[in-house]
């Protein structure tokens, strides 16, 4: 209730101070709705029928987003969404504070401190609207829940000194709260602090006028089990290719591999591993998942694309899913307005049980206020 | 020990003698601009190219990388280039000159009111204002400024070859006039809103877009509207920039009597656009050669 009166009152503060504070100082505020019509044929497989649910039509999610510099060297971001559950309750969470110190410091030194999504893997710093398809691919999912991995920490980036070649190397230290929700465990009041860590060292190459590549390994590491103290390690390796002939086409190549270590001494339900004899054991689990896609932009205002991902559980190399989707995108005026249309099939399979379900979804979003450039 | 110190100080001397002003700039024009007055003593990169359409540049890290050790870096300003701020910032330099070069000039189509319904308007503005040639002095005044604040003990060489450049480019806008006069009045269609400066210098007379409005795409019926204004009017020519899409314009064209017209608007859009002059040279010829 508190944090819902706080967000109200952070929203009106905000509509005010643009509505009568109209001088260069005012922050730029964008917001950003996004709303979907999804039916799929799972509903009613345990019943052994196989038929389309309803259409429905819901809210998604609602970011407004604030930025500004703060001073010469540095800028502060921030991001309040309003995320819907199951269409008929909405409520409001902090998706993003963060003021980033980006010019001044030593060693080309880039600061950052808050609440932020972390430069874990490429689709990790992306936002859901500046994605090209509807869903999020299921090892980010999987591994990291639906915020993917977002915390509290402080990061600090450096430029490597590789020649003409842009080589990024970023540490943070996090609170360690994200893994949590990826792993069910909530509930840590009664557990020691965690903290966790994650590194990335990303480059970009230039490989012709009209087309780049970018490549990065990413790392994150913390405690899984508050309870246990036990340790989980990713490794990501991602990357970026983008052929851009001119300002109507684009070719965008992406995909992203990751892989989990970590000793565990239940599943994802709770269950206690045990040895033959039936004695509590501690298992080393070692799975992973990766995505892939493919998206073309045409005529400017059109997108189309395909992606498949696969996915272990973050606990259990017997529980994978595959999804194949394929998504047309159309943007009638620049990018302030936005039509996604998806088809996607997935498939799990845990300890040899296999269902397939099948899911379309049409996607409209739109932008208010200032749109800037994107990253590569 | 005074032997040491003066190898140690004779070592040192290439190295001051060599030592370059760094500049990068978004425009290629600005760096020719920046390569004239500069000339040996400074090291010029761009970043968009001649054709590339500058209002629309995605934030790479290249660009940032050529940034990170320049020492000027020379823009339009006016909100052309609005991914700007992104490569600046993530350049991490701290020490970089930021040279708005539209400090001076008479803006044109300052718009009164600002929002997305009129299109991508730029609120200070209608930022081509390189177009015309008579703006070159005071962007040459500014980079001759900026690039004294960074090497003052060149000064007297920058000052030389800026008025040098400007010489020569006053003789070729008299030149350009001269062969554009008996054109004066004539009526055109742009696709977009790029050739303002360009038409109130020549006394050309700008009739519509192929865009709807600043940045739109070209729409069916806005089209059929432009071709009743061509018939309508007699338009001779339609100027498209090359980095858009012609066929909305030949459309135009092959319903009208007009030519389409690909005329760059920075070094580089076309083969013959080698520099700024030559660049002008191409649009003037072409446009003498399509209008009379």
């Amino acid at each position: 209730m508190l944090r819902h009166a706080i967000c109200a009152g952070a929203l009106l503060a905000l509509v005010f101070v643009s509505g009568n504070a109209q001088t260069s100082l005012n922050p730029d505020i964008s917001v950003i709705p996004r709303f979907i019509i999804d039916s799929h044929d799972g509903e009613r497989l345990a019943d052994g029928v196989r038929e389309f649910s309803r259409p429905d039509f819901r809210f998604q999610e609602l970011e407004l987003v604030v930025s500004s510099y703060l001073n010469p060297f540095s800028r502060a971001d921030v991001v309040l969404a309003m995320h819907s559950h199951n269409g008929d309750h909405v409520d409001f969470s902090l998706e993003e504070a963060y003021a980033t110190v980006f010019r001044g410091l030593p060693l080309d030194l880039n600061v950052r401190l808050g609440k932020y999504r972390v430069d874990f893997g490429k689709i990790n710093m992306m936002h859901p609207h500046q994605w090209a398809f509807v869903t999020q691919p299921l090892s980010q999912e999987r591994f990291f829940g639906d915020e993917g991995l977002n915390d509290l920490g402080l990061s600090v980036s450096t430029l490597l000194p590789t020649g003409n070649i842009y080589t990024k190397l970023t540490f943070d230290l996090l609170r360690g709260t994200s893994i949590g929700e990826a792993t069910g465990i909530e509930d840590t009041t009664e557990a020691k602090p965690t903290y966790a860590t994650s590194g990335r060292v990303m480059s970009f190459f230039t490989l012709t006028d009209y087309s780049d590549l970018e490549t990065g390994i990413s790392m994150y590491t913390g405690i899984h089990d508050p309870y246990n103290r036990d340790r989980f390690w990713y490794w990501n390796f991602d990357f970026k290719y983008k052929y851009k002939p001119d300002m109507y086409t684009s070719l965008t190549l992406q995909g992203e591999y990751l892989f989990n270590t970590r000793k565990g001494r239940q599943d994802r339900e709770f269950n206690q591993f045990v040895d033959d004899a039936g004695n509590p054991e501690r298992r080393s689990i070692k799975t992973s998942g990766m995505y892939i896609f493919a998206d073309y932009q045409f005529l400017k205002t059109y997108s189309v694309g395909a992606r498949f991902d696969w996915s272990q559980s973050p606990y259990d190399d017997d529980d994978k899913a595959r999804a194949i989707a394929v998504f047309f995108g159309y943007y009638p005026v620049e990018e302030t307005l936005g039509l996604r249309l998806q088809y996607q099939n997935t498939r799990t399979d845990i300890a040899g049980v296999s269902q397939s379900v099948n899911s379309i979804a049409l996607q409209v979003l739109f932008s208010l206020g200032p749109h800037k450039a994107h990253p590569f | 020990m005074k032997k040491i110190l003066a190898v140690l100080a004779m070592m040192t001397l290439p190295i001051v003698a060599h030592a370059t002003v760094r500049v990068v700039t978004t425009l290629p024009d600005l760096a020719d601009f920046a390569r004239q007055i500069g000339g040996d003593k400074v090291t010029v990169d761009h970043i968009v190219r001649g054709d590339q359409n500058p209002h629309f540049v995605e934030v790479k890290p290249s660009y940032m990388m050529k940034l990170k050790s320049a020492d000027v870096f020379l823009m339009i300003g006016m909100e052309l280039e609005m991914w700007a701020p992104q490569i600046i910032d993530g350049s991490r330099n701290a020490r970089l000159d930021v040279v708005n070069l539209s400090k001076s000039i008479h803006k044109l189509e300052v718009p009164d009111k600002v929002d997305a319904s009129q299109g991508d308007v730029h609120r200070y503005g209608n930022p081509h204002y390189w177009l015309d040639p008579r703006n070159i002095r005071a962007i040459v005044n500014e980079i001759v400024a900026s690039l004294i604040k960074s090497s003052p003990a060149d000064e007297q060489f920058f000052r030389t070859n800026a008025e040098a450049f400007l010489k020569k480019l006053d003789t070729k806008i008299t030149e350009w006039e001269d062969a554009m006069r008996p054109l004066k009045g004539a009526k055109l269609i742009t696709f977009h809103k790029s050739w303002s400066y360009f038409a109130a210098w020549l006394g050309l007379d700008v009739v519509d877009q192929v865009e709807p409005k600043p940045g739109i795409q070209p729409s069916p019926g806005h089209t059929a509207q432009l071709i009743q204004k061509v018939r309508a009017g007699n338009i001779k020519a339609i100027v498209v920039e090359p980095f858009y899409d012609a066929s909305a314009p030949q459309q135009i064209a092959r319903s009208t009597s007009a030519t389409v017209l690909r005329l760059p608007t920075s070094v580089g859009g076309v083969d013959e656009a080698r520099d700024y002059i030559s660049m002008m040279d191409y649009n003037i010829r072409t446009l003498v050669e399509a209008l009379k």
